[in-house]
């Protein structure tokens, strides 16, 4: 293996003569020479240094600092992988949670709904509310199922959402008995739908949030870099040791070790780099449309509701229809554009209905907000549901599968940190060893 | 292990470990705030007076409705094209909205409907707002509703805000308790010590409770029928409120009774104007005389309160002479 040598003075291809401590009288052995004083590379002499065993120390740094920055750099990398995949985790957790606030507004708007219709309720909008309570009771079960964390305040939104249900059907009871307290029922349920189930809604969404948010920041680029500096600065020192005393500027193992990690290092903080500025373009691109279309969608039935609430509240509109202007606020700051359109439509509906409850046509009102024909109110809303769940859905899908894509990326880089910590630790060995050679 | 394999053995430990990581804390709701502690308004004495049910009479027989007074309050309604009328819609048999028909309907309804007739010569030329029971008086002080017609007692300090036709309806306060507590010889208000009444906020019934039954544990809710959805729910044992109220609650309920007993109250029902308009309650105080001598509010009574209350006293004499 051939060294390399620095340009002046002449290459010596032997230590500087020992010279035998004093005391020593018997002849120089290797023993002695170890305990010998330093004369290496102009060390002033009288200096007692035990060379091999310096040499052996350095070896030992060496090796532990490319072993230690092959397993650090793979162990950041690895768990940079890790907060992806648990960020694409909480954001399919988070957009669960708004799936089930949708999912459950969605119900309420439409029992609402129902109760302004005389006689028999439609069959199909009950289907319809069914399939919603069902599908919001899925959505808690399996968000229970994903995140651990969330699953004691789950247990009270089930709790919460079995007594929206049993209140909806006491409702549904009493009202096909012609009693007016089903419209109570009615009312407390969905008071206590805004009163107890939003705000755990509301703690589970922020929660997740936080969460995928922090973990789209756990790209450990920095601590990457730290890490292959500092395993560099190591074997730099230690190539400063073994230049002061066998008078050659480089140990090629260790240059090899060092170039290997600078490389991998840079690789490794570039790819995770550009990781986090595609988390945070997603953060600001189809993350945040999924979670503003969700809230555009609830917020949407949400008004719906608010706006049989006002018919309910027969002729007195005017203290509820704030309620709704609330609520449509919401939606034109949170709809997307594929989806604002559709929520337009409704609202100049609704405008029709609020026109003519004020003109004192409370049952033309009623008519026009509970005909499910095209061109109606509900129609539009229920157009304007459809289209924002698909939002939602792509938006989540691409946010997901582009924090899980670069998977194999994130394991060669890991394998390739490892092993080039390992091949390092190698090359230092023997760089070390070859000054061992020339040493005995 | 040799001392050189003894670091990477804790390096690699400790990266399984931090690895291995990844859970979080338990997601937490946060409390609500409190909400202020609600001031309880100081006590005042109500206005007294020895003639809340005199109203102002009728001047004359009930004009046509093509031939209603020029400049007149009716005429006004007339002209809008339509009459509005303040109402309950959950008070089952005087004014609830009809889950078949999705219509309100109701002893109430009928005399919304009588004054609608004699204005406009149409019985459904209405408008009806549904108003809580603290909305009755604000409606009609700030004119949103020409009239209210919401089982309203006729009583003086009433008077000092708005104006009231003649006595319509003669009901009083009773109690309603669960079947078992009748049995138990709970029948009366002085028999509710210790038993939890509710009572709808901001209205007559809680102060008389209060008043006649001490020892009651009163609970209040915004309606009689909120306080029959906590009756069901087991949170209350009994409803006190106007008979012809109590009797609605009880039809929705066959757990409810009524027990016979005698009104702790009278509760003379009037329909509520807004004070400056005298002549509306002059046309509608003919409006009640005719009910009387055509029948149409015997019929009423028939339809609607007769099935649980009874023959009862029939339609109130109307007392008249007051002065605007």
């Amino acid at each position: 293996m051939s060294q390399a040598q620095a340009p002046s003075p002449a290459p010596v291809p032997r230590p500087a003569p020992i010279r035998a401590p004093a005391g020593l009288a018997t002849p120089a052995t290797p023993a002695i020479r170890a305990q010998a004083s330093a004369g290496l590379a102009g060390r002033p002499t009288g200096t007692v240094e035990d060379v091999p065993q310096l040499l052996n120390r350095w070896q030992a740094i060496a090796v532990t600092t490319c072993v230690v920055f092959g397993v650090l750099a793979a162990l950041f990398q690895l768990l940079a992988w890790q907060a992806t995949g648990r960020a694409a985790d909480n954001t399919e957790q988070l957009v669960r949670v708004q799936q089930i606030q949708s999912s459950l507004f969605r119900a309420d708007a439409l029992a609402t709904n129902a109760f302004l219709v005389g006689g028999l309720e439609d069959a199909e909008q009950r289907a319809e509310y069914d399939a919603a309570i069902d599908q919001a009771l899925r959505q808690i079960a399996d968000a229970a199922e994903a995140q651990p964390a969330d699953r004691a305040v789950l247990a009270d939104l089930n709790t919460e959402v079995a007594a929206y249900a049993t209140g909806i059907t006491q409702a549904r009871d009493n009202n096909r008995q012609g009693f007016p307290i089903g419209a109570q029922y009615l009312r407390e349920a969905g008071s206590g739908l805004r009163a107890d189930a939003v705000p755990i809604l509301g703690a589970l969404a922020d929660a997740n949030t936080e969460r995928a948010e922090d973990e789209m920041d756990g790209q450990n680029t920095l601590p990457l870099l730290v890490v292959g500096i500092a395993a560099i600065a190591g074997l730099w020192w230690v190539n400063r040791q073994l230049a002061k005393r066998f008078r050659r500027r480089f140990n090629l193992g260790i240059a090899v070790a060092a170039v290997a990690i600078g490389l991998v290092t840079l690789v490794g903080a570039g790819v995770s780099a550009a990781k986090s500025g595609d988390n945070d373009r997603l953060r600001e691109g189809s993350f945040t449309q999924a979670i503003d279309e969700s809230t555009a969608r609830t917020a949407a039935n949400d008004a719906k509701a608010q706006e049989s609430g006002r018919l309910i509240a027969r002729g007195s509109g005017a203290t509820t229809e704030p309620l709704w202007q609330e609520r449509a606020t919401v939606v034109q700051g949170a709809a997307s554009g594929e989806t604002l359109f559709l929520w337009t439509v409704y609202t100049d509906l609704h405008a029709a209905i609020v026109a003519s409850d004020d003109e004192g046509d409370w049952t033309g009102a009623v008519e026009l907000a509970t005909t499910t024909e095209p061109g109606s109110a509900s129609a539009a809303l229920t157009e304007f549901d459809q289209a924002s769940q698909q939002v939602v859905d792509q938006a989540a899908s691409q946010t997901s599968e582009s924090l899980r894509s670069g998977g194999v990326v994130a394991w060669a880089l890991m394998i390739v940190s490892l092993l080039v910590g390992l091949g390092s630790a190698g090359a230092v060995a023997r760089g070390v060893g070859q000054r061992r050679k020339e040493y005995a | 292990m040799s001392r050189r394999a003894g670091p990477v053995v804790v390096v690699a430990a400790l990266a399984v470990l931090l690895a291995g990581c990844g859970g979080y804390d338990e997601t937490v709701v946060a409390d609500p705030e409190a909400a202020p502690a609600s001031s309880v308004p100081p006590a005042t004495t109500p206005p007294v007076c020895d003639n809340a049910t005199q109203s102002y009479a009728p001047s004359g027989p009930l004009p046509a409705p093509d031939d209603l007074p020029p400049g007149s309050t009716m005429e006004k309604i007339r002209d809008r094209g339509r009459l509005i009328a303040g109402v309950s819609a959950d008070t089952y048999l005087l004014a609830s909205n009809s889950p078949f028909t999705g219509q309100i309907e109701g002893f109430d309804i009928d005399m919304v409907e009588q004054v609608a007739d004699a204005i406009f010569g149409d019985p459904k030329a209405y408008e009806l707002k549904v108003i809580t029971a603290g909305d009755r008086l604000p409606a009609l002080v700030e004119s949103r509703v020409d009239i209210v017609v919401r089982n309203m007692t006729i009583n003086c300090a009433r008077w000092e805000e708005i104006a009231f036709s003649a006595e319509y309806y003669r009901s009083g306060q009773k109690i309603l308790v669960r079947e078992d507590l009748a049995d138990d010889g709970v029948d009366s208000v002085t028999e509710l010590g210790g038993v939890r009444v509710c009572a709808p906020t901001g209205t007559s019934s809680l102060d008389n409770v209060r008043r006649e039954a001490p020892d009651a544990v009163v609970v209040e809710a915004p309606t009689h029928t909120g306080c029959l959805a906590l009756f069901q729910e087991g949170e209350v044992d009994a409803i006190t409120g106007d008979d012809t109220v109590l009797a609605g609650l009880a039809a929705q309920d066959p757990y409810a009774v009524v027990p016979e007993q005698e009104t702790f109250t009278d509760e003379p029902y009037g329909i509520g104007v807004n004070a400056a308009d005298v002549d509306l309650v002059r046309f509608v105080n003919s409006i009640l005389e005719r009910m009387r001598s055509d029948g149409s509010w015997r019929a009423s009574y028939l339809q609607w309160l007769q099935p649980t209350l009874g023959q009862g006293a029939g339609q109130p004499q109307p007392i008249y002479g007051r002065t605007p």
